[in-house]
């Protein structure tokens, strides 16, 4: 029966209580910190740059106090995919960031042409990926789920006075998914045993068996989609029976402080992602 | 006579929206959204169905509010170079309700069952094709690796169409008293 126990296995969000100042930062400053230095990663393209990018994550996590083996436990599974698009990089790729203007080629054969662009290509690609692997479980390490829709929401909200984005229902719509993730689980499990019970094959996973695997998950999905559905109705009769409204005048039960030292470290952040995305790296 | 203050959305959208996001990102947690195959990618999915239900049943913004929570979480969740970018991961999520609600509002008149086919089959693709021309463009993937991802972005279109059609006709048989189904709570 292990295969249908989901409830125990899901973990949302993986807070660590920690005192560090990372953890005490004002969840809205710390989420555009985040947002820039993803930015900075995301867009740079050259070997120092992600070279001290790497050095920079990876000071922000001790400043953290997150164990670093924590912060790389989604690095092991990825390795052979990482190996495998390298490889595809370094050989296929004619040129790289630079649109090829001046990439040196090492050898070619046919199609292959492994260069110098398709190399920085595949370890630039690489590097970020690890620098951002490192980023967002410092950010899901540090901070708690609910600080992080309510930071979401707040930053927002200005966006929602002038020109009525929804940030206050994107954070409900937030607040309500994760409320519901264990509630659907242990619906799906119920399902689940369920339909074996009845003498469904839901079969072994495998890549050649997918045919087989699509059929057994029809009984399990539709069920589940329509008893969310009803959930749904339930839950905006009772909203609506309290008369609910969202958006303009809501205070909240938290509120969040900044302190100097937010601005500060939001200041450094900002100077710096800058600073990798302007500056002219030779390599 | 003043009125209140909303942006838009009604409870039952954000209501929706939430659940559907909900099962979304359940599918990603417990694997049951992937479907092994055997080429690169690995895995077919079918976490974007959500997204596609949602535009159909409640409109293009909630289909891109699904489709926006469904990017974030397989951002952070990402276990692949490919969708730890949120230019690849969230963007192209974004536009899948969008995309399926039109098509199913064009066809809807016509024929509803070929319109909920349509739209799941059209949503899928957006989701395919966004999200590879992103990671082409990001250099994560040659253009020419993206090959043997074609037979399975069928696929996938093919089971979206089909999950879509069998939810939404069941809900709006429920719904309406057709088809046989009890309102069981």
């Amino acid at each position: 029966m292990e295969e249908f126990e989901f409830v125990r296995n899901i973990t949302i969000g993986q807070y660590l209580a920690l005192h560090s100042f990372v953890h005490r930062m004002d969840p809205r400053v710390k989420l555009i910190c985040f947002v820039f230095l993803v930015g900075a990663i995301t867009f740079t393209t050259s070997y120092t740059a992600n070279a001290i990018l790497l050095f920079v994550v990876i000071a922000l996590i001790r400043v953290s106090q997150i164990p670093i083996r924590y912060a790389l436990s989604g690095l092991k599974p990825a390795v052979p995919i990482v190996i495998l698009l390298a490889i595809l990089q370094i050989t296929f790729y004619t040129s790289g960031f630079a649109g090829g203007s001046n990439c040196v080629s090492f050898f070619r054969w046919g199609p292959i042409d492994v260069n110098s662009c398709g190399v920085q290509l595949a370890v630039v690609s690489a590097a970020r990926f690890v620098d951002l692997l490192i980023l967002t479980s410092l950010l899901t390490f540090s901070t708690t789920v609910t600080e992080l829709t309510l930071g979401t929401e707040q930053l927002l909200a200005p966006l929602q006075k002038r020109f009525n984005f929804p940030a206050h229902e994107l954070a409900l719509t937030m607040t309500i998914a994760l409320r519901f993730i264990p509630t659907f689980a242990e619906e799906l499990e119920r399902i689940m045993k369920a339909q074996v019970s009845r003498g469904a094959d839901l079969g072994q996973r495998g890549a050649f068996r997918f045919i087989q695997q699509t059929r057994s998950l029809l009984p399990l999905i539709v069920p589940l989609f329509l008893s969310a559905l009803r959930r749904a109705e339930e839950l905006v009769l009772a909203m609506e029976a309290r008369c609910y409204v969202g958006g303009r005048g809501r205070t909240h039960y938290v509120e969040f402080k900044s302190r100097p030292s937010d601005f500060v470290a939001l200041a450094i952040v900002i100077l710096f992602a800058a600073g990798i995305l302007l500056f002219p790296f030779a390599y | 006579m003043e009125t209140t203050a909303q942006s838009g959305l009604s409870v039952r959208k954000i209501v929706v929206a939430g659940v559907l996001a909900a099962i979304s990102i359940l599918l990603g947690y417990t694997r049951l959204g992937f479907i092994p195959v055997p080429n690169l990618s690995g895995n077919a999915t079918i976490m974007h169905v959500p997204a596609i239900i949602g535009a159909v049943l409640e409109g293009p913004a909630v289909g891109s509010l699904i489709g926006g929570l469904f990017g974030l979480f397989s951002f952070i969740q990402a276990e692949s170079p490919i969708f730890k970018n949120p230019i690849v991961a969230i963007l192209p999520r974004l536009i899948i309700g969008i995309t399926a609600y039109y098509s199913y509002a064009v066809l809807k008149r016509w024929n509803e069952y070929a319109a909920l086919a349509v739209s799941g089959v059209v949503g899928s693709l957006t989701n395919t094709i966004l999200v590879l021309g992103m990671a082409g463009l990001f250099g994560l993937l040659p253009w020419a690796a993206m090959l043997p991802i074609v037979p399975q972005a069928i696929a996938e279109a093919i089971i979206a169409a089909i999950i879509t059609v069998a939810v939404v006709a069941a809900w709006k048989g429920i719904e309406t008293g057709v088809g046989g189904g009890s309102r069981k709570v």
